[in-house]
């Protein structure tokens, strides 16, 4: 009886998940003919049409953006990673002055709400030279990010034992040795599962792309999309084409990398 | 190879513990030193300051005439087994084992040789390709060994080396590191809990409590001839008897006098008790000198005291009696062929050859 209640849950959830996903799917292999016509718009299509992902693709500059969005994302989540693990290791073994309280501003960074930051963002990267370029949004996304990995990623730091440390010091290693050939290689699975989240997190921003970012050239995938809507009619088909290629990156990469993020969320580094 | 000094080293952590207290102390060349006692005395500290993992606060260590103070852990020429091995889990045994020389710039195949060298000593040749984690603790434990001796340091520190181990593993590794000690000639210093571990592996031995060292000596000197009542019945088991008496005289010389019993003082300890004469005194005996009167070797009226068994412990090899005389609780580990019986009065006779008479105020030993 249990089970079957769990299933039936677990059904409805799912359904409701998945619907807008795949009226999304459905809409972007119909006409706009079909789209306007037909009243069954929840429906697969009857004809599979493909040639709305080459509009999109083509015509509506989606390779442009498609590209952007992976010039801003890799090097913004490599750059997050690195910076937050070099904290991280810094805040997990070394003992110095003002150590808690900068960790504490590494988590009170996360709980103040970046709507009230929009506007101060915007004028500091006029300032810095940096609006309307690739840097700007990267190093915002960097910025942002880091709060959380570095709290993350200390924590997860903090279970590595201390005599490892101690060993790698009069093994001869120097404190960038230690970091990169001991602490590193023990915080893959953790790094791994902040990679991927990253990812999905900056691949999917839209907020920071808009405030920062003006010019076509620039724009990243999401954008992007909005520049599909049109004034007085959408096309929803080439819409929905455009959203179905955003979303296909960052699905491929957590399917592909799922099992290192369920470990990296769930388990510590060293056991025994 | 080297020897070690510490000259009046005190360690006082930033809230104010005083974890090590003025310690004084020479580690010769060749020497194999334990720092031996309880949890929490400060032994694995000093064994840390030594290594350069933890500031000293006061005083010098020396390491070969050289102050090193303040040079770096890696620049001190040393190597340290830790309790809990500290295997770099990622590498393998014979990465692990190369990690230090590699850092050290040695060529290749210097490495190479070195690392099968300590991997045949330690007899762990055939798990160079493994990871740690599919070691057992007995094999891990002689990596983390390995790991020390191809860096051919001038001193060893073992912190705990044996104590995540099974008692079984224990005595082994125990023997072998005694023979890798020889096979060396290496200096070690070796921080340990274990009375045992302590007299079967040390040169000599360093009791320490609550950061202050009590005595430095010989195995030998450390069981006959304690220095205080802390060593007396640290080291020991079961532990050495206390009994609260007092030095009369009387016929033929000097008695101890105690609640239930009255024995003689032999004349060699007469001068050193001179001057104790009529004053509240401890008297200690181990429980290994207090003999059941049947396998007693030629026991006297002046040094058998009659009690009531409380409990016997059949141990096999031989049995403890805990027996009630006059206020006092005295253990005796008594041959197994005993008679005693719980709740029957029997004859303890005690050597008094190996007695020790300690001042209740200072706790230091008379004799």
């Amino acid at each position: 009886m249990k089970k079957i209640l769990f299933h039936a849950f677990a059904i409805i959830l799912v359904t409701v998940w998945l619907f807008p996903f795949m009226v999304t799917l459905f809409t972007s292999f119909k006409t706009m003919d079909n789209l306007m016509t037909s009243r069954s718009w929840w429906l697969p299509p009857k004809v599979w049409h493909t040639e709305n992902y080459l509009k999109a693709w083509k015509d509506a500059n989606m390779s442009r953006y498609f590209l952007n969005t992976f010039i801003i994302t890799i090097p913004a989540v490599l750059g997050t990673l690195f910076l937050s693990s070099l904290g991280a290791f810094a805040l997990s073994w070394y003992r110095f002055k003002f150590s808690k309280v900068i960790l504490m501003i590494f988590v009170g960074g996360m709980l103040v709400p970046f709507q009230m930051l929009l506007i101060p963002v915007y004028r500091l990267s006029i300032q810095l030279g940096i609006y309307n370029t690739y840097w700007g949004v990267i190093l915002f996304h960097i910025a942002f990010q880091i709060g959380f990995c570095t709290f993350f990623l200390r924590n997860f730091m903090k279970t590595i034992p201390a005599s490892i440390f101690d060993a790698a010091m009069i093994d001869g290693a120097k404190h960038f040795t230690i970091y990169s050939k001991i602490v590193l290689p023990l915080t893959v699975p953790a790094l791994a599962a902040l990679g991927i989240l990253e990812f999905t997190w900056i691949w999917n921003d839209y907020l920071w792309s808009l405030i920062l970012i003006q010019s076509d050239k620039y724009k990243p995938i999401t954008l992007g999309l909005a520049t599909l809507q049109g004034e007085w009619v959408t096309q929803w088909n080439t819409m929905a084409a455009g959203s179905i290629i955003a979303a296909v990156v960052p699905l491929v990469v957590f399917l592909m990398f799922q099992r290192y993020f369920i470990e990296g969320l769930t388990a510590g580094s060293v056991k025994g | 190879m080297a020897e070690v000094r510490l000259e009046n080293v005190w360690k006082i952590y930033d809230n104010k513990v005083e974890a090590v207290k003025d310690a004084n102390l020479t580690v010769e060349d060749k020497e194999f030193v334990v720092l031996l006692g309880p949890s929490g005395c400060g032994k694995t500290t000093t064994l840390r300051m030594i290594a350069g993992l933890e500031e000293i606060t006061r005083g010098k260590i020396y390491i070969d005439e050289r102050v090193v103070n303040d040079v770096e852990p890696k620049d001190r020429d040393i190597a340290m087994v830790f309790q809990n091995y500290a295997l770099y889990p990622h590498m393998t045994v014979y990465e692990n084992m190369a990690f230090g020389l590699k850092l050290r710039k040695f060529p290749k195949d210097e490495i190479d040789r070195r690392v099968k060298e300590a991997a045949r000593i330690l007899g762990i040749e055939q798990l160079l390709d493994r990871k740690p984690r599919q070691l057992s603790g007995g094999q891990r434990q002689r990596v983390a060994v390995g790991r020390a001796i191809v860096r051919d340091p001038k001193v060893f520190l073992f912190d705990e080396p044996l104590s995540n181990l099974d008692a079984k593993l224990r005595v082994q590794m125990r023997s072998e590191l005694k023979k890798l000690h020889h096979r060396l000639e290496a200096t070690i210093i070796y921080v340990t809990h274990d009375q045992v571990e302590a007299m079967t592996m040390a040169n000599k031995i360093v009791v320490i409590r609550d950061g202050r060292i009590q005595q430095i000596g010989d195995p030998y000197t450390i069981y006959n001839k304690p220095a205080n009542i802390f060593v007396a019945g640290f080291i020991g088991s079961p532990p050495m008897n206390f009994i609260n008496a007092k030095i009369v005289r009387g016929e033929g010389g000097l008695w101890v006098q105690a609640s239930g019993f009255k024995v003689k003082v032999p004349k060699d300890f007469e001068d050193s008790l001179a001057g104790w004469i009529d004053k509240d005194v401890i008297f200690g005996i181990r429980p290994e000198n207090v003999y059941d009167k049947m396998f007693a070797f030629a026991p006297k009226e002046e040094n058998t005291v009659r009690g009531m068994v409380d409990v016997v412990e059949p141990l096999g090899s031989e049995t403890i009696l805990h027996v009630k005389v006059g206020d006092d609780m005295i253990t005796a580990k008594v041959d197994p062929k005993t008679k005693a019986q719980e709740n029957q009065e029997m004859d303890l006779v005690f050597d008094m050859d190996a007695m020790h008479v300690f001042d209740p105020e200072s706790e230091k030993a008379i004799i």
